[in-house]
């Protein structure tokens, strides 16, 4: 069984017939990016600290749930046939979750609590530092080369659901068809020949049996540019089930962080300390308590989009894993308003869906580019982010 | 021509739905001892931004010496002759306390950058003129003898008056002190009293302040304008002032 | 007259260490060690040049690399094309070419840098990240220069006496620009922009200028590293290129010269000279699982002692500086002991050698450092005649205390 791999439709130019595509794609991508982001933008909004090593965090994430569906038996060594369960799959999200967290707390508890007091540059090189430490010290631990990926087999929700939006012109579907019937009725010609002339190989046909072989190969060739004409004449969206388990549960998950930070008394207390640390701290929240959960959660959100990408595309994994994804989230917490909630998400929408268009539109190789390039434009216009306030200082 | 120095003509400003400034105007004329008092949150200080270009009015002008100041950029203003202390000192912290006074110093001074990138004659020259000048300044004051100390380990009351000393090395012919006794003890205000004066006799400045102890600016200032939530309450001299009325209530109201 | 003579004399003292630089590199025999020390002589300008920047002027720039790409990239493509053999001599066309490409990088600093700057702390440092980025990807999409595989400089113009060159003219400006009244105007944008302007400082101009001369610095040790190495990976222009300058200038203390400069060396070379580090039998040196846990008990044994010495002797003197020492030095005993103990374990299954723990240590040096020394190393001290006076003569009286 093999897994569609989350490969971007590589288009020759603007084809808008695979604009749904690229969206739903982007729309996806996006919702991990937003994801990691809001870790980013938690922790900025509560210690005013960009942490450079939550990218390192996910790819710890991403790595628990390699372990972890080993640990299942769906080793490329491991003995037996495992079955695709929605169990594994659960416990590979959780335990993802649980060990980002764990890690969260200990990178604050060690690293920068001791720097809380001092300038956010130190505090800063503090957090690469941290960072390097996880990318180097990590490929010592972690199974790192050849780079392992985690096995299809986990994954249950492999079909692919193909949506309709319009279908292709009836004349074309007439095309492929003619086309198809002409190519069995050339492939039932070339066999009877090869039986008559006693070969085996087609190299072996006499001259006449290639002429047969050439028209067959020609009838290939006449399906192939029907079929094209077909897919560009119709526009579907190919929907990996598993697309939508990723959509879903970042919806749930963000719907629950929402939930955490606006009606609990934990999520006031947080609130609080992003307004003013300060006064949090002289008004009776143990502020320390609060940064620990802070890391805590946005670790885990990032542990969670961890898995599911690194579970549902089959990327290889390497300590590096997250340095990419790291970045773009990052930007995308910027572009929203950093230490911005609903920004994070909607700044990690746009970056998936910029991403996406940009390889649609034929610039692939910019696509790193276009994240950074959308955030230089909309800092010039709105310095604070889309959703941040540039706050006037007080004179 | 009868000209102001500074001349605030129906300011106002609002920051969304609040109107810090409501329609204030006063004027200055040269030499001037003049006070801004007012409770609280009266607008005083959203005055001096006003003046030098932190905010720009919304509505209203502002004439310094005869021209229109409102909405240029700090640092156009200070080279028009207007400088100012903060009511939250700002120093250079990490700057030893002649620097900070060279810096002020610096915007008289006309040699290019790139001969101090070259270390030339010209830039050594002036960079001693400017050490020297800084240094009278300290000693008028009474700043002298820690003149090499970092301005953040002075304790408060020479902070305040080093700040004056930096407002001082700009050469303004208007200078704006905010709060300039604040935290500071009965023997130090009388000394601060004194410097003020001097400032205004002797190098011939216009001063206009804020300052919340009554005492400090009756006994300094010769003129004066109230302020209450951003409204201009009453205006005159200290007499006029400390039986005025609206004057008394207003600052009675926030007693209460 | 007297300003003259010491002047000429400095710039004959300037040629003199620069050519005994070349010259050592020759004594030393070994290819490789001279490639390290003199690619340590780009990065002294690199991180004494985003000292101006960060440190000086207190303006968050992360992107440095992107400056320099521009100079190695710009007169690399112009010396393929346009460079004539048995027309103009090599040196000068490099030292052309060295104007070229400072000029270049510099007016892309002034691109980036006038609307950019407007930006407030983490916002401008996102920014030059964008653009390092932005300027890298756009380099490994252009054919001509190469593309993703790297692009090769033909010929190669091997001058190691104007890398060192470069390196003393940016600490040269660096400290002039300190020694004057121009140069407290950045120091106090750096302070307080609000009271900077009140004094008449225009801090807008103040940023360009140093973000300009910055970059154009950074242009010019990019033009001196391309036509030393002759290859260049777009690879080494990435963001982690613009974190290990950033390092430097923290590291060494945010706004000294001298802590830029010596950490660029010492991180140039550290982790060079961790490759070839062999153990007693002449072995390159390992560890085992044992070692490593050591090395990570140590470091945070180390912190807390460190922090605990402070407290139990509060008054400076000779015990404290004996404690501190310690302190500093007994919990790497760790790494033997544990490496030794948990040998026959089966933590210990795996041994590792300290050329590929390289950068595991460097970023721990990065850790302790900050956690230690959160204003880096120097501070914000400059080397100086006087201070190594001062250094003296206080550790006689701790002596003779």
């Amino acid at each position: 069984m093999g897994l569609e791999l989350y490969l971007p439709l590589v288009a020759a130019g603007p084809d808008f017939s695979t604009l749904p595509q690229q969206l739903t794609n982007g729309l996806i991508l996006g919702s991990i990016y937003a994801l990691i982001a809001l870790g980013y933008t938690m922790v900025y909004g509560v210690l005013r600290l960009i942490n450079f090593a939550h990218g390192e965090v996910y790819m710890l994430g991403a790595y628990t749930a390699l372990l972890v569906s080993w640990a299942f038996g769906f080793a490329p060594t491991s003995p037996g046939d495992p079955k695709a369960s929605v169990l594994v799959l659960a416990v590979m999200l959780l335990a993802s979750m649980v060990v980002c967290a764990a890690v969260g707390a200990v990178i604050e508890y060690l690293a920068y609590r001791p720097m809380r007091k001092q300038s956010r540059i130190s505090a800063l090189i503090t957090a690469i530092g941290v960072s390097l430490l996880l990318q180097y010290g990590g490929a010592l631990f972690l199974p790192a080369s050849p780079p392992p990926t985690i096995s299809g087999k986990v994954d249950p929700f492999a079909s692919i659901a193909t949506l309709t939006l319009s279908p292709p012109p009836a004349d074309l579907v007439d095309a492929e068809e003619a086309a198809r019937a002409e190519l069995a009725a050339r492939e039932t010609s070339l066999e009877q020949t090869m039986e008559a002339e006693g070969v085996r190989n087609q190299f072996d046909l006499s001259p006449e049996g290639k002429e047969v072989l050439q028209a067959k190969q020609a009838a290939e060739r006449e399906v192939n540019r029907t079929a094209g004409a077909v897919e560009t004449g119709s526009i579907t969206i190919k929907l990996p089930q598993n697309r939508l388990v990723i959509l879903g549960t970042v919806v749930g998950l963000m719907a629950a962080l929402w939930f955490l930070v606006m009606k609990t008394k934990t999520g006031r207390s947080m609130r609080a300390a992003s307004h003013d640390f300060e006064s949090a701290s002289l008004m009776g929240i143990n502020v320390n308590r609060v940064v620990s959960i802070t890391f805590m959660i946005g670790s885990a959100l990032a542990g969670a989009g961890a898995m599911m990408n690194a579970t549902f595309t089959g990327t290889s994994l390497t300590t590096f894993y997250g340095l990419l994804p790291g970045v773009k989230a990052f930007v995308a917490a910027v572009l929203g308003g950093i230490g911005n909630i609903p920004g994070a998400v909607l700044g990690g929408l746009i970056m998936g869906l910029a991403e996406e268009l940009s390889v649609w539109a034929g610039f692939s190789g910019y696509k790193d580019a276009v994240a950074f390039i959308i955030l230089i434009v909309v800092l010039l216009f709105r310095p604070g982010g889309l959703l941040g306030s540039s706050k006037v200082e007080k004179v | 021509m009868s000209q102001h120095v500074l001349e605030v003509k129906n300011a106002t400003i609002r920051f969304g739905g609040l109107t810090a400034v409501n329609n204030v105007s006063f004027q200055l004329n040269k030499g001037d001892l003049f006070g801004l008092i007012g409770p609280n949150g009266a607008g005083k200080t959203t005055c001096f931004n006003l003046i030098t270009g932190v905010y720009k009015p919304t509505e209203g002008t502002i004439l310094f010496q005869g021209s229109s100041i409102g909405g240029l950029r700090p640092h156009h203003i200070a080279k028009r002759g207007i400088s100012r202390t903060f009511q939250n000192i700002r120093l250079f912290n990490s700057l030893s306390v002649v620097e900070n006074v060279m810096i002020g110093g610096q915007l008289r001074h006309k040699t290019a950058m790139a001969s101090a990138f070259f270390h030339l004659p010209s830039a050594i020259k002036e960079t001693a003129e400017l050490r020297a000048k800084a240094m009278d300044l300290l000693e008028v004051m009474d700043l002298a003898d820690s003149a090499n100390s970092r301005s953040i380990d002075l304790p408060y009351g020479k902070q305040r008056r080093l700040e004056i000393a930096r407002a001082m090395a700009t050469q303004p012919d208007l200078i704006l002190l905010d709060e300039p006794a604040a935290g500071m003890n009965p023997q130090e205000k009388e000394e601060l009293m004194r410097a003020v004066r001097r400032i205004r006799d002797e190098f011939e400045k216009t001063v206009l302040l804020i300052e919340h102890d009554m005492r400090f600016v009756m006994n300094l200032c010769e003129r004066i304008v109230v302020l209450d939530r951003g409204e201009e309450i009453a205006a005159g001299p200290p007499e006029a002032i400390r039986n005025d009325p609206k004057v008394i209530e207003a600052y009675l109201g926030e007693a209460v | 007259m007297k300003f003259w003579t010491v002047r000429l004399l400095s710039v004959a003292a300037a040629f003199a260490f620069a050519f005994a630089m070349q010259g050592l590199g020759s004594v030393i025999g070994d290819d490789y060690a001279y490639r390290v020390i003199n690619v340590s002589g780009i990065f002294i300008t690199l991180a004494v040049s985003l000292n101006l920047i960060n440190g000086i002027t207190g303006q968050f720039s992360i992107g440095h690399a992107a400056f320099y790409q521009v100079g190695a990239y710009v007169t690399g493509y112009m010396t393929l094309k346009m460079f004539d053999p048995g027309g103009m001599h090599p040196t000068l066309w490099l030292i052309m070419m060295m104007f070229v490409g400072a000029v270049a990088a510099g007016l892309l600093g002034l691109v980036v840098g006038l609307p950019s700057l407007r930006l407030r702390g983490d916002y401008l440092a996102i920014v030059t990240l964008g653009f390092n980025e932005i300027i890298r990807i756009i380099s490994t999409n252009i054919p001509e220069v190469g593309g993703a595989a790297g692009f090769n400089i033909k010929p190669k113009i091997v001058e190691p006496w104007l890398i060192w060159m470069l390196a003393v003219i940016c600490i040269a400006l660096s400290r002039n620009l300190l020694k004057n009244a121009h140069g407290l105007t950045f120091w106090a944008v750096r302070e307080d922009e609000v009271a900077s302007s009140a004094m008449g400082v225009n801090n807008t101009r103040i940023k360009v200028v140093a973000f300009v001369v910055g970059s154009a610095l950074a242009g010019a040790a990019g033009v001196l590293y391309g036509h030393f190495e002759g290859f260049l990976d777009p690879k080494v222009f990435g963001m982690q290129q613009s974190f290990i300058i950033l390092t430097m200038v923290v590291l060494g203390g945010t706004g000294s010269i001298t802590g830029s400069a010596l950490a660029a060396v010492f991180l140039t070379v550290l982790p060079e000279y961790l490759r070839d580090l062999k153990d007693p039998t002449g072995n390159e040196l390992a560890l085992n699982g044992g070692g490593i846990i050591g090395v990570f008990a140590a470091s945070i044994l180390m912190i807390w002692a460190v922090k605990r010495m402070k407290t139990m002797f509060p008054v400076k003197g000779r015990n404290r500086s004996l404690a501190e020492v310690g302190a500093h030095l007994v919990p790497w005993a760790l790494v033997p002991l544990l490496n030794a103990v948990l040998a026959s374990t089966p933590l210990a299954a795996n041994t590792y050698r300290v050329s590929e723990l390289r950068m595991v240590f460097f970023a721990l040096v990065l850790i302790l450092v900050m956690q230690l020394r959160p204003s880096g190393v120097f501070g914000h001290h400059e080397f100086s005649w006087n201070w190594l006076k001062s250094l003296f003569s206080r550790f006689r009286k701790e002596q003779t205390a």
